[in-house]
């Protein structure tokens, strides 16, 4: 967006935020800068960094998706499981892929023509997903990569040049991110619907259709990490939807500027969001920080975060808006 | 001579180094009415809110029955007797009115009987028609208006400040509210109020202060003002009469009919109303609030869906259309250009350019964005509607109120329409920018677009409409042409 006046967005200020952990931690931690664990620490939040570019496109129509773990796992280890009993490739994936739209207009229609807020939506439909998923779809919690397809696996761990390939994976789809975002028509209607929607219905921006079309995408999102998950970990474990990472995706893309009301943000505040969750992770594991110390340092940057934007940008009556968080 | 009630002395207040008002010295005498008049971001509302300790002044100082005083915050203000009725209301709608009236004062055991009893006895004594136990939610403007002004003499306010009181009431209301203003002045509250409507301000003030540019022009009594000395002194020019009057005393004569309405009905806001629209003209609607001008408007836009059955006809170059969204009005050439622009008129994250750009995006718009053609879009329609900004850059929401419809007019005018229709189109505008959008109205008529203008303002409908329909309880129920239209015999159609 073309905004000279604020300097300091909170993306600025998160990547700031991102730089000193970064340095701390260098300092703090031995090991921390060898190029192996640099490229360790980038190829552990790449998944976490798509799925949070998903999550954007939602955020930023003014909605969310609380379904896109859930999605994800369920998919992608139905098509392991169909694999695995002798399906082709073609036949597993195209199963996988019609499951993904499916979710996305299920939610899709549920927000857009029911009227359910979103955030109950697809809060109920992640755990219909996995319910769904469990009795009818998958034997087990846990599907495996066949073996004839643990050269995928080998792709997908290597890394040219040192760069893992999750992390041109990552890259690749912030960067086709960004071009739908700033670049495509559909894409300015996701910020104009997240800005003011019934300025955007006004204008002529087929709300509806758009909402359908914005969960569609976020959940073909979804597929892309599932897919890149199983590759990387030669398993799917569909008890991730039980855990809280669904909250880190929104941890990431909050962090970054992507405000929860809607119209802000775009795919560089996903990678400073990623970065800045990446390294501290990644220093605090190093440091021998137990999970539920993380959990609260990493509570506590994000209220950091949105303190110091609303510091910086502070919003009266005037420019607050409805739902702003 | 006695000291007055609240007296500022050199104030001024700054935001990010911009000063609103500057040294300021106004005084509010006990019990007088006084009224505050300027153009938009003339200072108006930064004063009041000085006033009652919502902002705090650069510099300066502000004394209360001559003892300086440093307010901290609107209940400090309160505990001095000094309070603020807000143009949205703050009150809580799913709460009765006597729970509003005590809302934050109740014991930690509050009898509601004994609340409600109290209630009907204090607004019995200020002669107010509110039933205590009725929720606000149910309340029109002016009631909730009068349970914020009971609200405020409960607490034993000796100056309640208005900011644009009337803008949301009929003039029925109106009427009631002056009374209320006189009674409050017989008591011995003072009342400040912000007006945009100049005669309010003649009718009811003892004593009228004008604003331009943050600083006071004139403070004066109001007998020794009129219309046009008012406006003189806020725009430091002579602009009321080439504002409201024809200068040509010639109507476009109508061309092709572009709308037809026949019969339309929608819940219970337009019952079975039916006109036409031609190109080449300026059809202006004049309706009181609730005379469902605006809800026809819609309907006709798309923005609102008519009644499945029984809910008329909609034609549009003879053609019968039903339009489920606005984009299909869009397309076909219809465009609505709201009373509300900040609700559902711009985009307030974004700048001039990518709002222009929002509006061509959706009428056939390209697939791919280029920043170059949004740039040319935008710096071709700023010259053209004379859009003002300092930064070509700012957000739409930095802009003036002016400025801001213009933005939403080129946005709309950016789709290439055929009709368009304006609600209100300038409510919340400055003065300068009104001749300006009034200039764009009659070109876009000129130039053979079919025009809808809903004004709620007679002067504004008789300057531009080369026909006038005059709406009442949902239905369009006569027409006038101008030249033989007066504000009297309009107003006498339009009130039921």
């Amino acid at each position: 967006m073309t905004r000279s006046r604020s300097k300091l967005t909170q993306a600025r200020i998160v990547l700031g935020i991102a730089v000193l952990a970064f340095a701390t931690f260098s300092v703090l931690v031995p090991d921390f800068l060898s190029a192996g664990n640099v490229s360790r620490l980038l190829q552990n939040v790449s998944i976490l960094g798509i799925l949070a570019m998903g999550m954007a496109l939602s955020i930023i129509g003014r909605g969310i998706d609380l379904s896109m773990v859930a999605s994800m796992a369920v998919s992608v280890a139905w098509m392991l499981a169909e694999m695995n009993t002798g399906a082709s490739f073609a036949h597993a994936f195209g199963f996988a892929l019609l499951f993904s739209i499916a979710v996305g207009v299920i939610n899709g229609v549920l927000i857009a023509y029911v009227e359910i807020p979103p955030i109950f939506a697809t809060l109920a439909m992640g755990t219909a997903i996995y319910g769904f998923g469990r009795v009818f779809l998958l034997a087990s919690d846990v599907n495996y990569l066949p073996d004839d397809w643990q050269w995928l696996n080998t792709i997908a761990t290597a890394a040219p040049l040192g760069i893992p390939v999750s992390v041109l994976c990552f890259a690749a789809v912030c960067g086709l991110g960004h071009l739908f975002l700033r670049g495509a028509r559909e894409g300015r209607y996701i910020y104009m619907m997240g800005d003011n929607p019934q300025a955007a219905r006004i204008t002529g921006v087929p709300i509806r259709p758009m909402i359908v079309g914005q969960y569609v995408l976020t959940s073909l999102v979804a597929l892309v990490a599932g897919l890149l998950m199983a590759a990387l970990v030669a398993t799917m474990n569909t008890r991730i939807v039980g855990s809280t990472y669904v909250y880190d995706i929104i941890l990431v893309a909050v962090l970054g500027g992507i405000s929860l009301s809607g119209g802000r943000g775009g795919a560089g505040s996903v990678i400073v969001g990623t970065l800045l969750i990446g390294i501290l992770l990644n220093g605090m594991t190093m440091m021998n920080l137990g999970y539920t110390t993380q959990n609260v340092i990493k509570a506590l940057i994000l209220l950091a975060a949105l303190t110091i934007d609303s510091l910086v940008n502070p919003r009266d009556e005037q420019t607050s808006q409805q739902g702003d968080i | 001579m006695t000291e007055p009630l609240v007296r500022l002395t050199q104030v001024t207040k700054e935001y990010f180094g911009v000063p609103a008002i500057r040294a300021v010295d106004f005084t509010v005498l006990a019990g007088e009415v006084h009224a505050l008049v300027g153009e938009n971001g003339a200072g108006k509302s930064t004063l009041t809110k000085v006033m009652v300790g919502i902002t705090a002044p650069t510099s300066g100082t502000i004394a209360v029955d001559g003892t300086p005083v440093t307010l901290r915050s609107p209940a400090e203000a309160l505990n001095l007797g000094l309070a603020m009725v807000f143009q949205e209301t703050s009150l809580v709608p799913s709460m009765t009115v006597a729970q509003n009236l005590y809302l934050g004062q109740e014991h930690f055991f509050t009898r509601l009987r004994g609340m409600y009893i109290a209630a009907q006895q204090f607004l019995q004594s200020l002669n107010f028609n509110v039933d205590p136990m009725t929720p606000v939610a149910g309340l029109g403007a002016a009631q909730k208006q009068m349970v914020e002004i009971a609200r405020a003499v409960l607490r034993k306010a000796r100056l309640i400040i208005f900011d644009e009181p009337t803008a949301a009431l009929t003039p029925e209301e109106k009427h009631h509210f002056f009374a209320l203003i006189e009674r409050l002045k017989t008591s011995g509250v003072a009342v400040v109020f912000i007006s945009h409507a100049i005669e309010e301000a003649l009718q009811i003030a003892d004593r009228i202060t004008v604003l331009r540019d943050g600083e006071i022009v004139t403070t004066d009594a109001a007998s020794s003002f009129d219309r046009a000395s008012i406006i003189r002194a806020m725009v430091g020019r002579t602009l009321s009469d080439e504002l409201y009057t024809r200068k040509d005393g010639q109507t476009r004569p109508p061309q092709d009919l572009v709308l037809s309405v026949q019969n339309l009905s929608m819940g219970s806001m337009v019952r079975n109303t039916s006109f036409s629209v031609y190109a080449g003209q300026v059809t202006g609607i004049f309706g009181l609030i609730g005379s469902g001008r605006t809800e026809t408007a819609k309907v006709v836009a798309g923005v609102l869906k008519r009644n499945l059955f029984h809910g008329g006809k909609v034609s549009l170059f003879s053609r019968a259309v039903r339009y489920r969204m606005p984009r299909q009005a869009m397309l076909d050439g219809v465009v609505y250009v709201t009373e509300d622009r900040k609700i559902e008129g711009f985009f307030e994250g974004m700048s001039i350019a990518e709002n222009i750009f929002a509006g061509h995006l959706t009428a056939r718009g390209p697939r791919i964005v280029s920043p170059a053609q949004m740039r040319d879009l935008a710096s071709t329609w700023r010259d053209k509607l004379n859009i003002r900004a300092i930064d070509p850059g700012a957000r739409v929401v930095e802009l003036s109120g002016g400025n801001q419809q213009k933005v939403v007019v080129a946005k709309s005018l950016v789709q290439r329409p055929k009709l368009v229709i304006f609600d209100e189109p300038t409510r919340g505008v400055d003065v300068g920018a009104i001749a300006e959008i009034h200039a764009i109205i009659k070109g876009l008529a000129d130039d053979g677009l079919a025009v809808m203008v809903i004004s709620s303002y007679l002067p504004e409908v008789l300057n531009l409409s080369d026909r006038i329909l005059v709406a009442r309880q949902g239905r369009i129920v006569e027409e006038f042409a101008p030249q033989d239209a007066t504000e009297e015999t309009i107003m006498y159609a339009a009130v039921h």
